[in-house]
């Protein structure tokens, strides 16, 4: 149980602007605070979504079910059901500006360019070229430039100041 | 060749298994098979604790990856026939050989060894990284490579489900994929359960391919081909559901089979915690004993290579002399099936919030909050409530399922059971189905406490119903 954090999870939200689309897009957040050093303690492994923590999915849903955050599910064009996830709290000014810079960003970003950037960094711990690695591992998803502009996602995120930069592999 | 030179498995769901050695796949799967990771599966059991219920269920993940290897040679039979192919296809060949290997990294009892691995951050405790380390990088792959030098990372992809996406990897993952056709047949039979049944052949024979959307959160991704039924498999297809819900809520998520996973994980995580702390002499195991070198170095493969259930079932002996009170007690729990009674929290709960099961989702709604507090309150009392010596009085347990295979929890049209209708249009089963509609997930939260203090029982009756009276005095 002890990977059940639903006020870490909550914060995450609450620092990337208090509202998440996409349980893909919570988790790829969350790993990327974790990756630059912002440890709120959950493990990640590989999973063909990416980088996923069952600790962030079940604190996402103990935090709905104890209050602390708000899912509101909606059903996408594609035919799957995807949840937006949000906090009532104001900007916590403590946190560090890094921190919430990250978690707004990659907020902002698409959703799948976001899962390939997030791939990448995770597959760079075993893999000389990762971008190829995740090239081979996600055709489907890289179609549409999308391998590209997760170059340059993952270009923009390491022009933000955090405790350990992000790995550079280009 | 004579037919006795082949290789044959005799098997008690489909009879007779022959690989064909004149094809170099099979031989070369044959070898995979008679490799050191691979025979390791025979001392895996496919059900963990499940015999504590079920004495019968004693099969391994070793029958049960044949079983799926026999299975989606089948389903491969039924691609080749729809696409109108008729030789082996690359695509078939890497699926084939990871239906065999799907389930090469499970460890001691599965999934409550997962749960340690989770608890303590082991990496290759989690069985999809431990299946991917040794498809890619120990002697399977070595032999894989026999097929060239991609062959074992194509297989290892598809068990991941990376990779590209054709109408094969729905044998291996997919509403109907080989895996479950087998493990709900096996379960069954080796449980002696006799609901569940499904109508195996009639499935496969009403199977056709289509391609269906996929996509992340919002956003739509593409399409990928996999298993369809036809029109006049709708009732197969609703057993074939049921029958898999039935088998969750009746063999897997047994209370007996879930109580004695936590007292296992309990115990495991507290005698890696000792060899970590360089306190391995209060544990009662040698140094040399595969779970000290597990908990000394979880990282090395050959660590893992060396666990099973033996090995545990075999170390229970001495780690009831252990110097640690909850390693002994738990051993001796575990060896002896003395086991922590049950408290189904959400039946009480239930009970108490929707008494004649109106089902409505307001009802739903508050019994999930109200579990979902009460195993908050639970494990606070965890921390706070020892019997002695740090052995907890009370364990919690909390599990669901859908009534459909889910992958990614995005309930899109590859996570549900689709219909060719007799117009060409593919719907979801549950719109054919008002049976399958009906079904809501399955949900367990469930405390678990030492019988020798009873007193933890009328603690946790309490729990429940102050926490009942606060989400209904809300509303």
């Amino acid at each position: 149980m002890s990977q059940i954090k639903p006020e870490l999870v909550a914060a995450i939200i609450r620092d990337a602007g208090s509202q998440i689309i996409g349980r893909t897009r919570l988790q790829k957040i969350a790993y990327l605070l974790d990756v630059v050093g912002y440890d709120d303690g959950f493990h990640f492994s590989y999973r063909h979504f990416g980088p996923y923590s069952e600790g962030v999915a079940d604190s996402a849903m103990m935090g709905t079910l104890l209050g602390f955050i708000a899912e509101e599910k909606r059903q996408a064009e594609w035919g799957g059901i995807y949840s937006i996830y949000s906090v009532d709290a104001q900007p916590d000014h403590s946190v560090p500006t890094g921190r919430r810079e990250l978690a707004c960003q990659a907020n902002k970003s698409d959703t799948v360019v976001l899962e390939l950037a997030a791939t990448a960094i995770f597959l760079s711990e075993d893999y000389n070229d990762p971008w190829f690695e995740t090239a081979r591992r996600k055709p489907l998803k890289i179609k549409s430039g999308r391998l590209v502009k997760a170059k340059s996602l993952l270009a923009d995120f390491r022009m933000i100041e955090v405790p350990s930069p992000l790995p550079d592999f280009d | 060749m004579r037919a006795s030179e082949h290789q044959r498995v005799r098997d008690p769901v489909h009879n007779l298994i022959v690989f064909d050695t004149d094809q170099q796949l099979e031989r070369m799967l044959w070898e995979v098979l008679c490799s050191r990771p691979f025979q390791r599966l025979r001392r895996v059991k496919q059900l963990g604790f499940s015999e504590l219920v079920y004495p019968g269920a004693t099969h391994t993940r070793f029958g049960h990856s044949v079983g799926v290897f026999h299975t989606a040679r089948e389903l491969m039979d039924i691609v080749r026939e729809r696409a109108g192919v008729d030789r082996l296809e690359a695509r078939e060949k890497i699926a084939l050989a990871a239906a065999l290997l799907h389930d090469v990294g499970h460890g001691p009892f599965s999934h409550a060894f997962e749960d340690v691995g989770k608890e303590l951050g082991i990496k290759l405790a989690d069985h999809e990284q431990m299946s991917d380390q040794l498809i890619r990088k120990s002697e399977i792959s070595e032999i894989l490579s026999g097929y060239g030098s991609g062959f074992a990372n194509d297989v290892a992809d598809t068990v991941k489900k990376d990779g590209p996406q054709t109408v094969h990897n729905a044998v291996v993952s997919s509403q109907f994929d080989a895996d479950r056709l087998d493990y709900m047949r096996r379960d069954r039979l080796m449980t002696g359960s006799q609901q569940s049944a499904i109508d195996f052949e009639w499935l496969l024979a009403n199977l056709e391919i289509a391609d269906l959307p996929t996509g992340v959160d919002e956003k739509g991704v593409g399409d990928v081909p996999t298993f369809v039924i036809g029109p006049k498999a709708i009732p197969a297809a609703e057993a074939y559901v049921l029958g898999n819900f039935q088998l969750y809520q009746a063999v897997y998520f047994h209370k007996t089979t879930r109580g004695a996973e936590k007292l296992f994980t309990e115990l495991l995580i507290r005698l890696f915690k000792l060899v970590q702390d360089e306190s391995s002499r209060k544990v009662g195991l040698e140094n040399t004993h595969a779970l000290v070198q597990f908990a000394n170095s979880p990282d090395d493969i050959e660590n893992v290579i060396k666990l099973d259930d033996t090995v545990v079932w075999g170390a229970l002996s001495q780690l009831r002399e252990s110097e640690d009170q909850l390693i002994s007690s738990f051993a001796e729990r575990l060896q002896d099936r003395k086991l922590f009674k049950c408290i189904d929290i959400r039946a009480l709960v239930h009970h108490e919030i929707d008494p004649v099961n109106f089902g409505k989702s307001e009802h739903i709604e508050l019994i999930d909050e109200c579990c979902a507090k009460v195993l908050k309150k639970l494990n606070e009392l965890k921390e706070r409530k020892m019997v002695s010596n740090g052995i907890p009085a009370i364990l919690t347990d909390k599990e669901s399922r859908s009534p459909y295979k889910t992958g990614g929890r995005s309930h899109g049209p590859l996570e549900r059971i689709n219909v060719r209708t007799e117009g060409g249009a593919l719907i979801d089963l549950k719109q054919r189905s008002d049976v399958v509609a009906a079904l809501r997930d399955f949900k367990l939260a469930r405390a678990y406490y030492d019988p020798e203090y009873p007193e933890v029982a009328e603690d946790i009756r309490s729990i429940v119903k102050e926490e009942v009276r606060h989400v209904t005095d809300k509303t």
